[in-house]
């Protein structure tokens, strides 16, 4: 029998996971389709292409650590499933909400800055490390997204 | 440290000129100044770009038809005089390559069009009536086109008052092929009944006989065409194997080009050529030109008021390979400050946090090791290799000190960042401080060096002052840190408006500039991405870890599916977050430390030198 707690901590597991796997995927998406126009026309720049289609790919990343970590300490990778308080629930719940909405829309974003930086590579090569310095700033809000919801499920003692 | 310039004129005899400009190129010590106009691109600079263009074709043309060069393919060896040679082998292979390339391609192109008059005329095959035949006599017209196929049972019903019978023929994509004849009087009606029903008129190829035979007879001819084609590929393969030849002759081109790009300006005898030579160079300049000549003039002068040198960055080994990431960014400015001193030991202590793995840091330092040996990158590349080796030997230090082993936890000399995020947050804002504060004192430092100790005073001492007096705040009883804080604060406000006219518009600049603070929070508060980062390499392989482990518990089968998954989650794993934590502890260079201080802009030393792609000119 799990409790509404256990459930609302799955929960926050589940949209920190994800949200901000849906977000990294629009932005990868995004920047490949840039990536695969500028490669018909140069495939020596795939290298190049192929880092910058791979930066908004973080957020998914720090979504899964995030459902992770709430997983972990719930105990469902040893077996035994604790049982939460509502009120621990909902706490969980919360902390993953900053990954959640902060990993959806930065990774679409970065998605698109990674993009016009594809673009900027395809014109002028020898620049392609401004267009990743670009992308990069975006990532900034994922990490403090992401900071901010470790520490929030770090604060929840089971 | 930024290489002083003094800056070249030279004037010589015009007869002297292509030798000297060629000791020049071999020398490569001076970076000659095209100004605007007045200096001239030499005789046949033009055809030799129409060369290159020609050769970089076939280069292409060569690289799709031949094999593939290998990865770890070292440039080949020419000595100096025989790269001078022209190679007319080279000049032979281009010219054979672009008559070869553009035979295949018309060809190419002749049988597509025959192909896709076949597909043409694939509805028609049905018809008895040889095309040549299908033309207006005295009384008749014809009517032949596709009819859409909705259109069909209502076209059908309808024509019969017309007393046409139409020949009813295949189907195809535009509609239902069909023909139509009728007297010449009833031509116009007729039309007009087809427009209605939205019939499209076709156009035959101009050939005779039935569609059938005519479309066999397409289809042999195109396959005579491509088979010929392929025939001329298989020979462009042959050629493709003496591309060195052509790669040789590319380069040989492109450092003529070079050479031939400026002229200096001119008189009927002599010339004049500026340029910019490292300070400690120009003997070796004044040595080139003198090995081909007696007749010259050579001056060496400090850069004028208003002139821009350009930027040549130098430093000992272990912090040169740092330049990488200042020419990601923007050079420093000619007179400014090269950075590389103070943004190096940072760049090494936060990219190992960030990475923050022994294990991985041990993985990158080997294979890192290896790969340079086989390949031996120049330039940027092989700078920026060296950035990340000297990072992955950080990363094995902090992951040992945090305990870090490819996700494990074992053994930590400092502390666990996981359990103790706090600490942790401490510690990267703690190196943020110092990282912030470096790049204060080096603007304090080009203040003073400009004479302006006030400046230096007001805008960066007195931030400094009052960021003490929140640090004994914090940690010393009693009220110091206060009145430092206040004092600080004081300054800011009392100088932060000095520029400004009248007393209460200077005071509202201070109260302003007060406000700068919120930005240096930000500042600080943007170094908690190490944690981070440090966090994202660390979770994901234990969850790598994890998903191995219930794979191990699954048996036999599941171990060995479990190896394949820690070799490659790890291996994903590493380079996933070597380029974050490049990318992020350049990011903290250029937006938090370079943001106090830096000038960008400065234009990159580019000598007249040999610059070649494919070989490697030995002198």
């Amino acid at each position: 029998m799990i409790t509404l707690g256990t459930a609302l901590a799955f929960a926050g597991a589940a949209v920190a996971a994800g949200f901000a796997g849906v977000g990294s995927a629009v932005g990868v998406g995004i920047a490949g389709q840039a990536g695969a126009g500028v490669v018909s026309e140069d495939p020596d720049k795939f290298g190049n292409v192929l880092v910058l289609q791979a930066l908004p790919g973080t957020q998914g990343i720090y979504g899964l650590l995030i459902a992770f970590i709430i997983v972990l300490n719930l105990g469902v990778i040893d077996g035994n499933v604790k049982d939460l308080t509502t009120f621990q629930g909902i706490a969980l719940f919360c902390a993953g909400l900053p990954m959640a909405i902060g990993g959806l829309m930065s990774g679409i974003y970065q998605g698109k800055v990674a993009a016009s930086g594809i673009y900027l590579c395809a014109k002028r090569p020898e620049e392609t490390g401004k267009g990743i310095i670009l992308a990069a700033m975006v990532e900034t809000y994922a990490v403090l997204s992401l900071l901010i919801s470790f520490i929030m499920v770090n604060g929840v003692k089971l | 440290m930024l290489i002083a310039m003094k800056k070249a004129t030279l004037f010589a005899l015009k007869e002297d000129r292509d030798a000297i400009l060629l000791a020049l190129q071999k020398d490569g010590n001076i970076m000659l100044i095209s100004e605007g106009d007045k200096a001239q691109t030499l005789e046949g600079a033009d055809k030799v770009g129409d060369r290159i263009a020609k050769a970089k074709d076939a280069l292409k043309f060569v690289d799709l038809h031949g094999k593939k060069d290998s990865m770890f393919a070292s440039r080949l060896p020419v000595s100096y005089d025989s790269f001078l040679h022209e190679s007319q082998e080279g000049s032979d292979l281009a010219d054979q390559i672009e008559a070869l390339s553009g035979k295949i391609m018309s060809l190419r192109n002749e049988a597509s069009t025959m192909t896709s008059q076949v597909d043409a005329l694939q509805p028609w095959m049905d018809l008895d009536i040889p095309l040549e035949q299908l033309a207006p006599t005295d009384s008749s017209v014809y009517f032949a086109g596709y009819l859409p196929e909705l259109e069909k049972e209502a076209f059908l019903e309808d024509i019969k008052e017309l007393a046409v019978e139409p020949i009813v023929l295949r189907e195809a994509p535009e509609g239902r092929a069909m023909l139509l004849f009728c007297l010449k009087d009833d031509a116009a009606q007729l039309k007009h009944f087809l427009k209605a029903h939205e019939f499209a008129d076709v156009v035959f190829p101009k050939r005779t006989g039935l569609a059938s035979e005519i479309a066999t007879d397409l289809t042999e001819a195109a396959r005579m065409k491509n088979s010929l084609a392929d025939e001329l590929e298989a020979e462009a393969k042959k050629i493709a194997e003496s591309k060195a030849e052509l790669q040789l002759y590319y380069d040989q081109l492109t450092a003529k080009e070079e050479r031939l790009a400026n002229g200096g300006v001119e008189t009927e005898k002599t010339f004049y050529l500026e340029g910019w030579v490292r300070k400690d160079r120009t003997a070796r300049v004044e040595k080139a030109i003198r090995s081909v000549t007696e007749a010259y003039q050579l001056e060496f002068n400090d850069p004028a008021e208003g002139e821009i040198p350009p930027t040549e960055l130098e430093n000992n080994s272990f912090i040169s390979p740092y330049e990488s990431v200042i020419e990601l960014y923007s050079r420093p400015q000619a007179g400014s400050i090269d950075p590389d001193f103070l943004m190096a030991p940072f760049h090494f202590i936060f990219f190992g946090m960030m990475l923050s793995d022994a294990g991985y840091g041990l993985v990158l330092t080997i294979g890192l090791m290896i790969a340079l040996k086989l390949v031996k990158p120049q330039g940027f590349g092989g700078k920026l290799a060296m950035v990340i080796l000297f990072g992955s030997i950080s990363t094995i230090i902090w992951g040992a000190l945090f305990g870090g082993w490819f996700g494990l936890e074992l053994h930590p000399l400092l502390f666990v960042p996981m359990k103790e995020p706090l600490k942790m947050l401490a510690l990267c804002f703690g190196l943020g401080v110092l990282h912030l504060v470096c790049g204060m004192l080096l603007k304090a430092y080009m203040q003073i060096r400009d004479g302006d100790v006030f400046g230096a005073f007001c805008d960066e001492f007195s931030w400094l002052i009052m960021f003490a007096g929140f640090f004994c705040m914090a940690f010393m009883p009693g009220p110091v840190g206060k009145y430092l804080a206040i004092a600080g604060a004081a300054i800011i406000v009392l100088t932060g408006g000095r520029e400004k006219k009248g007393i209460i518009s200077k005071l509202l600049g201070g109260l302003l500039s007060l406000y700068n603070i919120s930005g240096y929070m930000s500042d600080l508060l943007s170094y908690s991405r190490i944690f981070a980062l440090g966090l994202a390499t660390g979770v994901i392989a234990m969850v790598i870890n994890t998903i191995a482990q219930m794979l191990i518990a699954a048996g036999p089968v599941g171990t060995v599916v479990a190896v394949l998954v820690l070799l490659g989650g790890h291996l994903f794993n590493i380079i996933i977050n070597v380029l974050g934590a490049f990318v992020h502890s350049s990011r903290l260079q250029y937006i938090e430390f370079f943001g106090k201080f830096y000038e960008a802009g400065g234009k990159a030393f580019v000598p007249l030198a040999i610059r070649t792609k494919y070989m490697n000119v030995t002198k």
